[in-house]
Order: structure tokens, then C-alpha cells, then sequence
């Protein structure tokens, strides 16, 4: 088990900006799916003017290099870093740790849409112009794109915010899991003993249509965001899709650099496994954490892609390793994020343990009952217990995927001998 | 060595240089550069860029038909070449038992159609044919798409790993990491804590990168990151040399078996390539593409001493090297801080003199001319570097330097404030050269 707290989450969501909007949303069964767009899905988009970009002189020479996925990886990271009780404007506060002991872990995809409305008209363009197609190029591109589109450079920007400057890497792809992917990679990084606290920050801006198409044959897409088109339906038919950025800040519960830091949760064990296929990895993936947690678990958040396919095969994979426990997921509220949704859903699974509820899962109607009984939360949010310890899954998209990774999170108490009251009896 | 010390038990390279480990070694010890004029696209308007470090044609064709695949994409074909040679070296033949192995892994995409400029040519004609005749509306091309075939690219998916789960037999812890140019280090040290924190016993690392497309050359044109020599070719990457004007970017893979001493010796193999040290990771927030000395000198040390080692112990150093202005001095002023008065005696090597720059990948590949500069006891030549650089007055040769080393420092930067240094260590018993 692992001494790794999790001290801060932020959330970018279509509920606005923090885990608590989007956690009293889920919680009244809201869903927040635009019908109107020029797709046939239906997308939970955020609000893009309710996010900013700092103020100050490097933030302003900077912003040429960003694009809207940096705009919103580093809103969620401020948004966690305040809840931690860090001063984002402030990040080389002396009292906060060495800042060679940080780190940033990004988890993103390659499917933005950086020039979504500016190739076309350039390739429109150049079957008229003389030049030389790479000159064209040179010449219209609008100047650091191809900088904007790297996505450890989120993480750059990331780590102005933060003040981390011990390492910066993107774990890349492979959806839900790939978001667990890089949550497992921070925890490797803290218990190895190399960093005190990793900043793991997820983004998923809108996908071009091309990689939406895409992604709609590798398994397809919902078309309804309507009641029992929710995950875990028997009506379900295919994930919604998502947007949002979420940060989730880790530290060693007992740093050598700074006091202990105030715990919102236990991170205990966190894998993600490539086997055979997606249900094989699934299992794989719980039963790693399960046995690295010690037991079974409280609650579980699940992924719940809303996929006939996938939703089967992760209940298959996990119901007979936890047993009857209160069963949720987000997708049928915000949709499925990508990279970013195992981030999401660990924020949200945070607020959980901390308020001892578990939410419903939005647009769900009536519980397939070939899924082999999962015990899911409907109408109104159910109550758990906060002490309690809550399994969360991620897996990828797409029919033959065969990734998947697992988290066990650890509520806390505050009470004596536990990290929440250590740093009150340091205060 | 210690059970605990992690070795490196096979290696893998496809190059512009050579297409085998050994190879890539002896064009390394000749010399022989494989950057070329890049003529498969009229790159003329360019203020830089008209050279390219490119797999040879007759390789990429073999390549492709042995590991290639109707819905595979290149860079996943130039991982499955080298993975396969990294798993023949390591002697891993078939599944390897045990619960699981570790995949650290990047392929940079190349974008929606692919790695190569005819078919980048294709994808921006039809993309502009397109919008002549419907538009940009997404409703109507996402119309206009159906039906059509959508290339591996799209979707940026990969089968690669569970690919190799399948031929290796167990689950895989796998990640697939991005730090831009040191990535490749990045990823040998992710591999590493897998090993060293107990979570398997072997781990593979490979890396693959082609992108030599108009895009992609038009835009390390705008940052004007690229040579503008206009002599011979081969000499466009010239590391160190005074008149060095930028780098050259190339395509290439390589990939390492990684794993515990003890495991190798319980499948019988003694005989390694190098044992993995210390590293340094850091990342700069100060500038978006510029290195910083300070931020190389402290990588360094902390690889440094990471392997519980001095700057004294440190025997030959290879460089990132990528021959732009800025990257070599801001190296080599960091390489004085660290060495002092050694740095004068101190051979450095760059292997992006021959090959070219291979962004992630070649903080892989250079660690396969690190872990053989350690076995065979030479140090390859920078043969580009005809007129060194007072200003960076570090040690090239243009012959190879023949000399026992013990260990070997490797250093990788990359855009986006991408720090990343690592001490290789000669084992005890190095695997000897093959006979040819």
C-alpha cells in the first residue's frame, strides 16, 4: 500500500470550474449534453469562456505557445494547487517543498483540433498556388503551431503554475486509460522516491471530426443523451462524448522537504495492464490494485462507457472481484472525456469519500439485467462510508482495445494519527 | 554487480545508418553519414531544411514487408523491427513467464496521413479538393468521410502493445510517455523504476519517430531549428564544428530488453551490454525552446551522482549534440561547469553527426552506441566536426578513440524545457562483439 495522499483535485468541466459544482450536478442528476451542435452526437462541451489565463509577465509572453487545451490544463491546476492550500501566482513560496521534488504528469490524446479551421482553407488554397507545398506551409501556418500541438508543452505551462521543476512527462492516449496510466506513473515516480509530489493534470479539448469519425467506427459513438441511453442501460448505445481538464495533486504523506501536507484522500494503489483484450486487462487491472490495496473495495466508480460491449465487459471483470457494493459512474452526466475522464472521476470519487456519498449515474433508467447485478446508484446520491475505500476504472475505446488500469483511493478522517489531523496539530 | 543492478540484455536500432545494431556501430566507427539530400519534396522555399537523416530505401522496404501490415502504421512497423532484434539479442525467443512485463514506449504521430511526404502531398490535395467542393462545415465532412477509409493515423491507435503482450505471453504494465527530445531517456528511466520498484523483471523500451513530412519541415523551418549548410549533405549535421547552423531531423527506432541482473542470470545470461545508473530529469520553466546551461549542469550532476559516482569517474560523455548554435554551446558550457579543467582530455561523442536528429528515438538509438562504446571500448568519431567550436572547446575526434571506459554519460534535451542526463556503467561482463 502506498504512503501517497492526494491533496488537491480541479476540475474543468461543462459544470464550470472546480469538483464541487460537477459533483452537486451529478448528484442532482443533471446532465449536461447539447443536442444542437453540427455532429450527430451529442457533446457535454465546457464553457470556454469560463476560463482564463494568468495574469503576470511570463504568462502574457507565453501565451503565444497556447493553444486551448494549455488554457485549460492550467486552470484545473490551479484549481487543485488552491485546494491544497498553494498559491498558484505564488509558486516558489518557500514553505511549499523543493521545487526540484515536483513534478508534472500529463495525460492526453493526439486527436485536438489545433488547425481544424485553418488547414482546409490553406489546402483550398494551395491547389492554386505555385509555391512549393512545404513553402505555403512556412508561410500561412500561423507561427508555433507545431509547438502548441506537443503535448508535454501543457505540462511546461503546468509546471509555471505549480513551481514543479523535477520532471515533466505526457502519458499519451489510450483513453480512460491512458488517464490511469498517468496517474500510476505519478505514483511510481513518489514511491520511488524521486519526487514528493506529482501534479497530474488530464485535457480533453474537442476532437477534430476526423478523429471523431474515427473513433465512431472503432466503436460507436451515442447519438441520444436522452434517460436509459445512460451507462449501464439496458437501452445504452455507445459513449457520449466529453470535454474537460482535471488535475489531481499527489504527495507523499510524509514529505522530506515540507510539512505534511493536508490529505483529501488516500491514493493506495493504482495499475493499468495491457493484455489479450479489454475485459483480460480490466481484471488484470483490479485485481493488481485489490491485492496492492489489501482488500475489497467500498464503493466503486466505475468507467461505464455507456458501450453495450464495454459495459459488459468491465462488469464482467470486476463485479466478481468486489461483490455487492454501490455502483457509479460520470459519463452518463459530462461524457466520456477521454484522457481526462480517469482524472475526472478520481476528483469526483474524492469528493465522495469526503462527503460519504456516491452520486447517481446520470441517464441511466433501467439496469441491464444482463450485467450480472451491479448494485448502481439511481435517482439520488446514496449514502457510503467516508472512512471507506473506493475502486475506480478506466479503459480504452474501441472494440479491440485491450487496456485498462484500476485505482483504489482511501478515505480519510481527521482524526488523530491521521494525515488530515497531523497538519492541524503542526498548525 | 548486484542482483539488483539493472542490465540492458538486448538492443535494437533501424537508423539512417543502419538497419542492425552492429550495422549502425561499424557506420558509426567509419563515419559513413546517412543524412541526404531530402528530394521527395521541393522544400527549396525553405530558409533550411533540405536535408534529411532517411532510413535508405532498399531498408525501409524490407522493413515494411518482414514487419509491416495492412492496417499498421510505420512507426508501429519500425517498432515491431526493432523490438524483434532487441528480444533476438536478449535471447527471448518466446513467452517469458512471470506475472508481467513492463512497456515503456513513444511513437511521435506524425499527424492524420501518415509519416511520408507523397502521402502528406495526397491527404493536402484531397483535404483542399474538399473544401473547394463542400466547405469546412463538420456535418458535411463528416458526411463526405463515411465510407471512405480512415487511415491508423486518424485515431492515433496503436495494437503495439497488446501485440507484444501477446508474443512476450504475460500482461503488460505499459506506458506510453512523450517528453518531447528526451523522451527516449525519459522512457529508459520509467522502464528502470518498473524494474527497480519490483513490478516486473523485464521491461522492453522502444521508441520509433518518422515525420518527415512538408508539415512538419515547414515548422521547424519557422522556428529556424534547422541547418542551412549548403555544401554536402552529410556534413549538414555538424555538432560542436564552428560552422555548425542547425539540425537535421531524421526518422529512426530503436528499442532496449531491460531487467534485473538476478533475472538474467536465471535465464543464463551473464553477458550484458551496460548496467543502468543514475539519472536527472528537470524541466525549465523559464523558455518555451531554448536550453539553459544551468538546467544541463544539474541533470547531469544528479545523474551523476545518482550512480554514486563523481564528475572524475564520468570516462567519455555522449552528447546530445544536435548541432544548433545554441544547443552545443549551451552544452558544452554546462559540460566545463560540471568537468572543469577535465573537459579539455574528456572525449565527446554526438552521434546526430551521422544520423541526424531523431527526436525521442535518439536518446534510445545513442544509448545503443553508449551501452557498445562501454562493451567494445571505443569511442565513435564526430567526423563533421572538422573545425571545432572554440567556444564550446570540448574533446571530438574525427577517428575513433580506442580506450577501456567504464562509464558513460548520455544526455537528451527537448522543447518544452526538457531536461534529461543518465550514467551507463560497463558491466562485468560485457557480451563480446559477434563474429561477422
Amino acid at each position: 500500500m502506498s504512503e501517497v495522499i492526494v491533496t488537491g483535485t480541479g476540475v474543468v468541466s461543462p459544470a464550470g470550474l472546480g469538483t464541487e459544482p460537477l459533483w452537486s450536478a451529478m448528484a442532482a442528476g443533471r446532465s449536461f449534453f447539447d443536442s444542437d451542435g453540427p455532429l450527430p452526437w451529442p457533446v457535454a462541451a465546457v464553457d470556454r469562456g469560463t476560463v482564463g489565463w494568468p495574469p503576470g509577465k511570463p504568462w502574457v509572453d507565453n501565451r503565444k505557445y497556447a493553444n486551448l487545451a494549455a488554457y485549460w490544463a492550467v486552470e484545473a491546476a490551479r484549481l487543485a494547487l488552491r485546494q491544497a492550500g498553494r498559491d498558484p501566482d505564488a509558486p516558489d513560496h518557500p514553505g511549499w517543498g523543493d521545487p526540484e521534488r515536483g513534478g508534472t504528469v500529463m495525460a492526453v490524446g493526439s486527436t485536438g483540433d489545433e488547425l481544424g479551421d485553418v488547414m482546409p482553407r490553406l489546402a483550398g488554397m494551395a491547389l492554386d498556388d505555385p509555391r512549393p507545398l512545404a513553402t505555403l506551409l512556412y508561410e500561412e501556418v500561423p507561427d508555433y503551431s507545431y509547438i502548441r500541438g506537443i503535448p508535454s508543452q501543457l505540462g511546461q505551462f503546468v509546471c509555471m503554475t505549480t513551481g514543479f521543476r523535477g520532471s515533466n512527462v505526457a502519458a499519451y492516449g489510450e483513453v480512460a486509460a491512458g488517464g490511469l496510466g498517468a496517474l500510476a506513473l505519478a505514483l511510481r515516480l513518489l514511491e520511488s522516491g524521486e519526487l514528493e509530489r506529482v501534479l497530474v493534470v488530464g485535457v480533453a479539448p474537442p476532437s477534430s471530426v476526423t478523429a471523431l469519425a474515427s473513433f465512431d467506427r472503432d466503436e460507436p459513438i451515442g447519438t441520444e443523451a436522452v434517460p436509459g441511453r445512460g451507462p449501464f442501460d439496458e437501452d445504452r448505445a455507445g459513449p457520449l462524448l466529453g470535454q474537460g481538464a482535471a488535475a489531481v495533486l499527489l504527495e507523499r504523506a510524509a514529505p522530506a522537504d515540507a510539512p505534511a501536507p493536508r490529505a483529501l484522500a488516500r491514493l493506495l494503489a493504482c495499475e493499468t495492464v495491457v493484455a489479450a483484450d479489454r475485459a483480460s486487462a480490466t481484471g488484470l487491472a483490479v485485481r493488481a490494485a485489490l491485492r496492492r490495496s489489501g482488500g475489497r473495495p467500498d464503493l466503486w466508480w466505475a468507467h461505464g462507457s455507456g458501450s453495450q460491449t464495454a459495459d459488459r465487459e468491465e462488469c464482467s471483470a470486476v463485479l466478481p472481484q468486489v461483490g455487492a457494493v454501490p455502483v457509479t459512474s460520470s459519463k452518463g452526466t459530462l461524457g466520456l472525456a477521454t484522457e481526462c475522464s480517469a482524472l475526472i472521476d478520481t476528483a469526483l470519487a474524492v469528493e465522495s469519500l469526503r462527503r460519504g456519498q456516491l452520486p447517481p449515474v446520470g441517464l441511466l433508467r433501467r439496469p441491464d439485467p444482463r450485467l450480472g447485478g451491479p448494485d448502481t446508484v439511481t435517482g439520488t446520491a446514496r449514502p457510503v462510508p467516508g472512512l471507506g475505500t473506493a475502486l475506480i476504472t478506466g479503459v480504452d475505446h474501441g472494440r479491440g482495445t485491450a487496456s485498462a488500469g484500476a485505482l483504489v483511493l482511501g478515505g480519510v478522517t481527521g482524526a488523530p494519527g491521521d494525515h488530515h489531523a497531523r497538519r492541524e496539530e503542526e498548525q | 554487480m548486484t542482483d539488483d543492478d539493472i542490465v540492458i540484455t538486448g538492443m535494437g536500432v533501424v537508423t539512417p545508418i543502419g538497419a542492425t545494431v552492429e550495422d549502425f556501430w561499424e557506420a558509426n566507427l567509419a563515419g559513413r553519414s546517412g543524412v541526404v539530400a531530402e528530394t521527395r519534396m521541393d522544400l527549396g522555399g525553405l530558409p533550411c531544411g533540405w536535408a534529411a537523416g532517411l532510413i535508405p530505401d532498399d531498408v525501409r522496404k524490407e522493413v515494411a514487408e518482414r514487419w509491416g501490415g495492412p492496417d499498421r502504421t510505420w512507426g508501429d512497423t519500425l517498432l515491431h523491427c526493432v523490438v524483434d532484434q532487441a528480444l533476438g539479442d536478449a535471447g527471448i525467443t518466446g513467452p517469458i513467464g512471470g506475472e508481467a512485463a513492463g512497456l515503456v514506449w513513444s511513437r511521435v504521430w506524425p499527424g492524420p496521413s501518415g509519416s511520408f511526404p507523397q502521402d502528406y502531398a495526397v491527404h493536402f490535395r484531397e483535404l483542399g479538393e474538399r473544401y473547394r467542393r463542400i466547405g469546412n462545415d463538420p456535418a458535411v465532412v463528416l458526411e463526405n468521410l463515411r465510407n471512405r477509409r480512415l487511415s491508423a493515423e486518424a485515431s492515433d491507435h496503436s495494437a503495439f502493445p497488446v501485440e507484444l503482450a501477446g508474443r512476450l505471453g504475460v500482461p503488460l504494465i505499459a506506458s506510453r510517455v512523450e517528453a518531447t527530445c528526451s523522451g527516449g531517456l525519459r522512457s529508459i528511466a520509467e522502464a528502470v523504476r518498473l524494474l527497480r520498484l519490483g513490478r516486473v523483471e523485464v521491461a522492453v523500451v522502444a521508441v520509433s519517430v518518422s515525420r518527415n513530412t512538408q508539415y512538419v519541415l515547414s515548422q521547424y523551418g519557422q522556428l529556424m531549428a534547422l541547418s542551412r549548410w549548403k555544401g554536402d549533405p552529410a556534413h549538414s549535421s555538424m555538432p560542436f564544428d564552428r560552422r555548425r547552423s542547425g539540425m537535421v531531423i531524421n526518422e529512426s527506432a530503436g528499442a532496449l530488453v531491460l531487467e534485473t541482473a538476478a533475472h538474467a542470470a536465471r535465464r543464463g545470461v551473464t553477458e550484458t551490454h551496460a548496467v543502468v545508473g543514475g539519472w536527472g530529469l528537470a524541466v525549465d520553466t523559464t523558455h518555451i525552446t531554448a536550453p539553459q546551461v544551468g538546467m544541463v549542469e544539474r541533470v547531469m550532476r544528479t545523474a551523476i551522482a545518482g550512480s554514486g559516482l563523481t564528475p572524475d569517474d564520468i570516462d567519455t560523455v555522449n552528447a546530445h549534440g544536435t548541432s544548433t548554435k545554441l544547443n552545443d554551446i549551451t552544452e558544452a558550457r554546462a559540460l566545463h561547469r560540471v568537468f572543469g579543467e577535465r573537459t579539455a582530455e574528456l572525449d565527446v561523442c554526438a552521434v546526430k553527426s551521422l544520423t541526424g536528429h531523431g527526436s525521442a528515438a535518439s536518446g534510445v538509438v545513442e544509448t545503443v552506441a553508449a551501452a557498445l562504446t562501454l562493451g567494445r571500448g571505443v569511442i565513435p568519431p564526430v567526423v563533421t566536426c572538422t573545425e571545432p567550436d572554440p567556444a564550446c572547446a570540448v574533446k571530438t575526434s574525427l577517428t575513433p578513440v580506442e580506450r577501456p571506459v567504464s562509464t558513460v554519460l548520455k544526455n537528451s534535451f527537448g522543447f518544452g524545457g526538457q531536461y534529461a542526463s543518465m550514467v551507463f556503467r560497463r558491466p562485468e561482463r560485457p557480451r563480446p562483439a559477434p563474429v561477422r
